[in-house]
């Protein structure tokens, strides 16, 4: 699974990495009008987020589906003044930017900030749109590529991503198979009763196959819940293995202990939920204590022992939830959260508990 | 017609002579042509090299010359000697709208007389894809000693984008064997906006864009390098 930020740059890149961030402090600098300059990617907890989940783009992606390329980048040019609305990603932005200028305040020097980069495979013509509206909601985005229709696969570990997020399941897959914690995005279906905090980021994980490994999922499928029961108390003791999204998580708490060591655990504008179909009385333990040999912490652990999660989450209100199965994720959208599915482990082959026919998966 | 002009390398003595990975940019450069003439048999816009080389001892190796490039396929139209206090000169008269080479200095005096031209970074050049791709850097232009770009190089700038701009919309979006990139390595969003808006009033709405606001440049640009 990704570490935070591999440090394995050529000697060579060295010192034009340091020309090419001298450059750009400078070029930030020296701007007319503040704006906080980006931080360094290396030090940085890089978030990556198509454009699609920036923005709401579904009526231009209709006619991109209907009338093809040309006339959809013809579209968007056309348009190009015209800020887009909202899309899934774009309360969990803000509330980036909220921790941003929280950090930046107690650590002016520090580069260990949020890195919102735009990803995306769009048409660079249709660049000039989207930088419109980041514009337009004075968003703190300086980073992007805009691939022209090539894979986004590579930029995203050039640039040290952290977290990818998009509306393709096909891109999130990959991203994950390359070790790269990614999610696929889904609007809520309802409007959420009351609005989401904008002082603190609030971020919602389930436990087996998303922090953890699918390990203990497998045995569940496979072998149903008794068996599953038993031998989470006999391996009680044994760390579960990461899941594609426990690297995520380190990079919050890190971020988090920023905030403890100026004394504003109190007043902290990070939050972390852990949502389990897990029981806290039979295998709950195993998860609590994974995580404390890990030396991670999570804020509050919720054990819902096979109850729904949709009701819960109303509660959290948080920015984002990531979950493995679909099932949960659809729960989640009928009542107001804004979800995102981690495609990962044996739950893809499973809808409601019943295997699904897959077809044969080409290579 | 737009001219690009490539220098020839040093010289190791035998019969056919080394080549390096320019040829690969020869290669693409003749499946562009070859692509426009499928789409227009009569296409007026084309590439058209020349080899340029102001190396004495290889000027009377004049034949060697042309037969390594019959030797390795390589569509050159016209061989040009010159000498290297004129050879600049000869780019202008030739009507020259790129000229590519590996010496900075050639490059910087080319620069002064109002052509454009651009190093051959064997770094960053070899592509495995069979597209060409061009791509506009900022920060990256080749400055003549005075600190700061003289008109006609801007000119120089337009023109070639503006032709570039034509060659390109004869190819749909998708599937084209001819790609731009822009890349800006310091400055932020704005700075990449303006670019897009400059190339796209001189004629060439470019295809990619990174912006990278002072992230290292190795890791994205080689990345550009590789297409899938």
């Amino acid at each position: 699974m990704s570490e935070i930020k591999p440090s394995e740059a050529a000697s060579t890149d060295d010192s034009a990495e340091e020309t090419d961030w001298a450059a750009a402090k400078a070029f930030f600098d020296n701007l007319k009008t503040y704006k906080p300059r980006p931080p360094k990617p290396r030090y940085a907890v890089t978030i990556a987020v198509s454009s699609r989940t920036l923005f709401n783009m579904v009526a231009e992606r209709k006619i991109y589906e209907d009338e093809g390329l040309e006339k959809y980048v013809a579209y968007q040019q056309e348009h190009e003044s015209e800020p887009l609305k909202p899309g899934a990603a774009f309360p969990f932005v803000k509330a980036l930017m909220t921790v941003n200028t929280r950090l930046r305040e107690l650590y002016p020097d520090s580069e260990e900030l949020f890195d919102i980069v735009l990803m995306t495979n769009n048409h660079a013509q249709v660049g000039v749109r989207l930088i419109n509206s980041i514009n337009h909601y004075d968003l703190t985005i300086e980073r992007f590529c805009m691939t022209g229709g090539k894979s986004p696969i590579g930029y995203l570990k050039a640039y040290m991503t952290n977290l990818y997020l998009s509306k393709d399941a096909e891109k999130v897959t990959e991203a994950i198979e390359e070790g790269i914690a990614a999610a696929t995005m889904f609007m809520p279906e309802t409007e959420a009763e009351t609005k989401l905090s904008d002082t603190q980021l609030r971020v919602a994980f389930d436990g087996d196959a998303v922090l953890f490994s699918d390990e203990s999922e497998i045995i569940v499928k496979k072998h149903g819940l008794d068996s599953f029961f038993e031998h989470e108390k006999e391996f009680e003791n044994k760390p579960l293995a990461q899941g594609p999204l426990k690297c995520f998580l380190e990079a919050l708490g890190k971020l988090q202990r920023k905030f403890y060591e100026k004394n504003e655990r109190m007043n902290c504008p990070i939050r972390t939920f852990l949502v389990t179909a897990r029981s806290a009385a039979s295998s709950g333990a195993r998860v609590l204590k994974t995580l404390r040999s890990w030396g991670l912490e999570i804020d509050e652990a919720l054990f819902l022992a096979g109850a729904p999660k949709g009701p819960l989450l109303q509660k959290i209100k948080p920015h984002i939830f990531f979950d493995d199965q679909m099932f949960h994720i659809e729960g989640a959208k009928e009542l107001g959260t804004i979800s995102a599915h981690v495609p990962y482990g044996i739950g893809q082959k499973y809808h409601k508990g019943k295997l699904i026919e897959q077809p044969e998966k080409k290579k | 017609r737009p001219v690009k002009c490539l220098k020839s390398g040093p010289d190791d003595g035998g019969e056919i002579l080394e080549i390096d990975e320019s040829h690969l940019l020869l290669k693409l450069l003749h499946r562009v042509n070859e692509r426009l003439e499928e789409e227009n048999p009569e296409e007026p816009l084309l590439f058209d090299v020349i080899l340029i080389t102001t190396d004495s001892q290889r000027q009377q190796q004049s034949s060697r010359i042309i037969s390594s490039t019959k030797h390795y396929g390589l569509e050159i139209s016209r061989f040009c000697f010159a000498s290297e206090d004129d050879f600049a000169e000869s780019l202008q008269t030739n009507n020259v709208q790129l000229f590519l080479t590996t010496d900075r200095n050639e490059a910087s005096q080319a620069a002064q007389k109002g052509v454009l031209s651009a190093l051959l970074d064997q770094r960053v050049a070899i592509s495995t894809s069979d597209q060409l791709r061009v791509m506009f850097c900022e920060d990256a232009v080749i400055q003549p000693d005075s600190g700061h770009t003289p008109v006609s190089t801007e000119r120089a700038v337009q023109s070639f984008a503006a032709q570039m701009g034509e060659m390109r919309r004869r190819f749909r979006l998708s599937d084209s064997p001819l790609s731009f990139i822009l890349v800006t390595l310091h400055g932020g969003r704005d700075r990449c906006a303006d670019s897009l808006l400059t190339l796209r009033s001189s004629g060439l709405s470019v295809d990619e864009a990174y912006c990278l606001a002072g992230a290292p440049r190795g890791p994205i640009l080689r990345c550009c390098s590789l297409t899938s």
